[in-house]
């Protein structure tokens, strides 16, 4: 596979600029960022690309406690994790259905489920403003979850549909004869083996809830139950020269998705890019 | 759950003639496949489908709080007549027409570089992606302060090499700020379309490449008749894919520009959105009706895509 | 008592007929071999038994009991698949208590067949290993050892050797029948391997089209092939078959071509009096043919005469391909010394006695006497 010649000599040397440049394009900024997190913004008034002296580690106590960074991490933290786990199980269900069983209908549904993926936002946002408004969920946490299992779902039947349908029919046949029903072989069989996938589907929902900003905006209008992107955003919108405080609030909402993204990046490019490789 | 049926279907084994039983296991009851895919259906219906359907039927409605009117098409009248609208669409279909080409070549230029077998590949893989995973929400806010007109490092940087002249307010001034945008939109997606290239490119035989290579042709030669065509279907599912996500932008804009200035930015969806929640014109009607229009054009385009696009045969190899 | 009787059992997809009205007993502690082409319904017939196929119609019955509608899990049943089927994620311990879990059966029972099943195999060592650790051969152990704790009255056998390499393919045969042995258990086993059917059946199903084509002792089977299809399929290079007119001759039969000749000494000539200068299909196996000028010259032997086209030295043996003046291909098995070139001429001679008749029209075999 490495086989294939290097280009040589001055070809090598644009080569190297060209990738060097655009790493620096890539991953200056959010160095810069996090530059910024840690300074106070009188410091950053002053030389915004200094480097921090000292560091102010405070602004994160600061920002998680005094400025309710601390309220909206929990908030997301909540939201994030519970319709997580909701959607997957609710996905890896119907998609173990629908990868495994014939049944009339069966691609008629997945049709139905999937191309769901495809709705612009805006279809279902202002009704369920307002059905969200009619069952006194509006301004809920717990409603925001609800519409947030419904966003996930298409991709997550997609990715586990996939996957599910690769696992060799014989293991069913073999587990059918040693007895087992068809949910024990769900539970027993169907969710161990379809672990890794199950991974990646978890990961990559967590990310894309937890950056979730416009359902969030339109569905919570109550400070105290802001959620990171749309508590960022308010705090910007009330305190717009805080750079400092701004940059540290930001980081609060970045850091797990890095960390995330350091023991998981290859299960995540993995599965973000699932759905474009052919 | 099926001992009750096993039981009957032992018992009459013996005299009745051979009946459907559940034998074939890929086959099972309605009730064990209701168990399995009822949950999702309920989501989907209660979700997905019902306020999709309730949209559509508010559109021919003007829906004030619980002063509800039946308007029939004058929603859609209107619309025809919408500037604001019109704009809108204009800006949406640049963004989603120019952009991923953006979008798509970048990525697929990055790819060949780090499968050219620059060292660290690996390594600048998970950096280059790095920006797909930061929520638009902070990408906003990064890219609002690069390219702010006092102390953004665009303007830092034209000033420093001599071309001050050229510092602009970039999202201030309705001629820079959509092109503004889409440098921010491709900056968070190049890394997305890179890592699908690379994956495709390691997909290809290759012999194919070595070949190439004894018939001498040097890395632009092999892009253009070998790489190229070879991905063509990766690259138009990367463009499809690309078309869709740009046909519903939505935080970027709000957050950066409001959809300003002088509507240099508004999309749809902004669109949508203030009618709807931000404007106090107390309707949801009308945005209903955009928002219907809006979704059978993304269908449609997404059809009429996929149509144009892979009616050529796939290529084998 | 485990005696599996098909009776006319059929599967059909839509107007497709994959099994088409099979009759087989399977006998207590018998192993049966259903060998066929791929695609020829042996596989389905199988899963019918197992009960993860649905009969189209017909009855299956086991040990007298009619189960084509008992599921799976209840008939007594265990089977081993062509790709093992273990369970991925459980270690081989957990794959082999896997089924008895189920049954109620207490744990120091399961403890003690697993262990048992584990000593017989020789997989004492690797009860704690994942599948994934494991080389094919022993997956192939596990995969029986998972169907012997079950106990159970029939084994079924879906192509177990097929993902194995030749060597180990050969000493898992032999495990197999060392097992059907200590075991004395009703087995089914599915092959498109000769060779297996040969070595391991006690008696062998060939199918063919959704159809039995022939039901006997291996050698019986080779030896009394009931047409051209299992005349064909057993054999290796397969039986050369000659389609030739009938001549007779003051009540002897003959077969007198420029091609071939022979007389026909194996039929009453009653049996082919109503065949008489119809074309009738001659056939010959490669190992009965032998290059000897002066038995080929005496007309109570018969003859083949055409053109040798590829030489084949094998080592302990030589094939020989010609072309005969029809046009048909015909391959002779020769001692390893013979020197033929191609292009070369050569008349074949076969003994009488090894020439089998079929029927051109439906290609079943002309009752003979004794072979």
């Amino acid at each position: 596979m490495a086989a294939i010649a290097m280009p040589r000599g001055f070809g090598r040397g644009a080569l190297a600029l060209v990738i060097g440049i655009y790493t620096i394009y890539t991953v200056a900024p959010f160095l810069w960022l996090a530059s910024m997190s840690v300074r106070t913004t009188t410091e950053i008034s002053f030389d915004h690309y200094a480097w921090p002296h000292p560091f102010h580690w405070e602004q994160f106590r600061i920002a998680w406690v005094d400025s309710d960074f601390a309220t909206y991490f929990w908030n997301s933290t909540w939201v994030t994790v519970g319709a997580v786990a909701v959607v997957t199980l609710v996905g890896a269900a119907a998609a173990h259905a629908l990868a495994r069983y014939r049944f009339p209908g069966n691609r008629v549904i997945y049709g139905i489920l999937f191309s769901s993926i495809i709705f612009p936002p805006q279809i279902t946002l202002i009704s369920l403003y307002q059905i969200l408004v009619d069952y006194d969920l509006y301004n809920s946490l717990f409603g925001l979850m609800l519409v947030y299992i419904s966003l996930q779902l298409p991709l997550t039947i997609y990715l586990l549909e996939g996957f599910f349908a690769r696992i060799p029919q014989d293991l069913f046949d073999a587990a059918k004869m040693d007895g087992y029903g068809d949910i024990e072989i769900f539970v027993r069989i169907v969710l161990p083996i379809g672990m890794p996938a199950i991974a990646t589907t978890l990961i990559l929902n967590f990310i894309q809830l937890w950056n979730e900003f416009l359902f969030a905006v339109v569905l919570i209008t109550d400070p105290e139950k802001r959620t990171l992107p749309i508590g960022i955003r308010a705090f910007m919108g009330d305190h717009f020269q805080d750079i400092g405080m701004i940059a540290t609030g930001v980081m609060i909402s970045v850091v797990p998705v890095i960390l995330v993204y350091v023991f998981f990046s290859e299960k995540l490019i993995r599965g973000m890019t699932a759905g474009a490789i052919k | 759950m099926t001992t009750g049926v096993n039981e009957t279907a032992a018992a009459r084994a013996d005299s009745a003639p051979p009946t459907r039983s559940l034998a074939d296991p890929r086959r099972t009851t309605w009730v064990v496949l209701m168990i399995f895919v009822a949950p999702a259906l309920i989501v989907y219906g209660a979700m997905t489908a019902y306020p999709a359907f309730r949209t559509i039927y508010d559109s021919f409605f003007t829906i004030d709080g619980s002063d509800v009117s039946f308007v029939g098409w004058s929603n859609y009248r209107d619309l025809t007549g919408d500037e604001t609208f019109w704009i809108a669409v204009r800006n949406t279909f640049i963004w989603s027409f120019v952009a991923p080409i953006l979008d798509v070549a970048t990525g697929l230029l990055l790819a060949v570089a780090l499968y050219a077998g620059v060292p660290f590949a690996r390594f600048l893989r998970v950096a280059w992606f790095t920006p797909v995973l930061l929520s638009y929400v902070v990408v906003a806010i990064l890219w609002m302060w690069i390219y702010n007109y006092d102390w953004g490092v665009v303007n830092l940087g034209l000033r420093a090499v001599g071309l001050g002249w050229l510092a602009s307010s970039w999202l201030g001034s309705p001629n820079l700020a959509l092109g503004a945008l889409i440098v921010t939109h491709a900056w968070k997606w190049a890394g997305f379309n890179m890592v699908v290239c690379l994956a495709a490119i390691h997909s290809l035989p290759g012999e194919v490449l070595e070949a190439a290579e004894l018939d001498n042709c040097g890395w632009g030669a092999k892009l253009r008749w070998i790489i190229v065509p070879m991905l063509r279907p990766t690259l138009l599912n990367l463009y499809i894919l690309a078309f869709i996500g740009k046909m519903k932008i939505f935080d970027l804009v709000w957050i950066m520009t409001g959809g300003g200035p002088l509507w240099a930015t508004e999309t749809v969806s902004t669109y949508v959105y203030k009618r709807a929640f931000n404007w106090n014109s107390f309707d949801l009607g009308y945005p209903s009706a955009i928002a219907t229009v809006w979704f059978c054009v993304v269908c449609a385009a997404v059809v009429i895509l996929n149509r144009l696009l892979r009616s050529t045969e796939r290529l084998e190899y | 008592m485990a005696v599996v009787r098909l009776d006319r059992l059929s599967k059909r997809y839509g107007t497709l007929t994959v099994v088409d009205q099979v009759d087989l007993t399977v006998a207590d502690g018998e192993f049966m071999v259903l060998l066929g082409p791929s695609g020829c319904g042996k596989s389905t017939t199988l899963r019918m038994i197992a009960g993860l196929e649905t009969i189209s119609s017909g009855n299956l019955s086991i040990d007298g009991r009619v189960v084509n509608d008992v599921p799976a899990k209840d008939r007594d049943i265990a089977m081993v698949f062509q790709s093992y089927a273990l369970y991925p994620h459980m270690s081989v311990a957990e794959n082999l208590a896997f089924g008895l879990r189920r049954r109620r059966i207490d744990r120091a029972e399961i403890d003690r067949r697993v262990a048992d099943a584990a000593r017989i195999l020789g997989l004492e060592a690797l009860l704690e290993r994942k599948p994934a650790a494991l080389s094919g051969g022993q997956r192939q152990r596990v995969a029986l050892g998972r169907a012997m704790v079950r106990e159970p009255m029939v084994f079924l056998f879906d192509e177990p050797l097929s993902n194995l390499d030749a060597s180990l393919r050969v000493n898992t045969r032999n495990e197999l029948i060392k097992q059907h042995r200590r075991l004395g258990s009703t087995m089914i086993y599915v092959t498109h391997d000769q060779v297996e059917a040969m070595t391991m059946g006690t008696r062998v199903c060939v199918m063919n089209n959704g159809r039995v084509a022939q039901i006997g002792a291996p050698l019986e089977v080779y030896w009394q092939p009931a047409d051209t299809f299992v005349a064909r399929f057993l054999g290796s290079p397969p039986m050369n078959l000659f389609t030739q007119p009938l001549m007779s001759d003051d009540g002897a039969y003959h077969i007198d071509s420029p091609t071939i000749r022979t007389p026909l000494v194996r039929w009453a000539p009653a049996a082919l009096a109503p065949m008489a200068g119809r074309p009738v299909i001659l056939g010959v196996r490669a190992e009965d043919l032998h290059l000897d000028a002066a038995l080929c010259g005496d007309p109570v032997h018969g003859r083949l005469r055409g053109r040798a086209f590829a030489v084949e030295p094998l080592g302990a043996e030589t094939l020989l391909a010609i072309e005969t003046e029809g046009g048909i291909d015909c391959t002779a098995r020769l001692p390893r010394d013979i020197r033929v070139a191609p292009g070369e001429m050569v008349d074949l001679c076969f003994a009488a006695r090894a020439a089998y008749l079929f029927d051109a029209e439906t290609g079943r075999a002309i009752p003979s006497f004794a072979p």
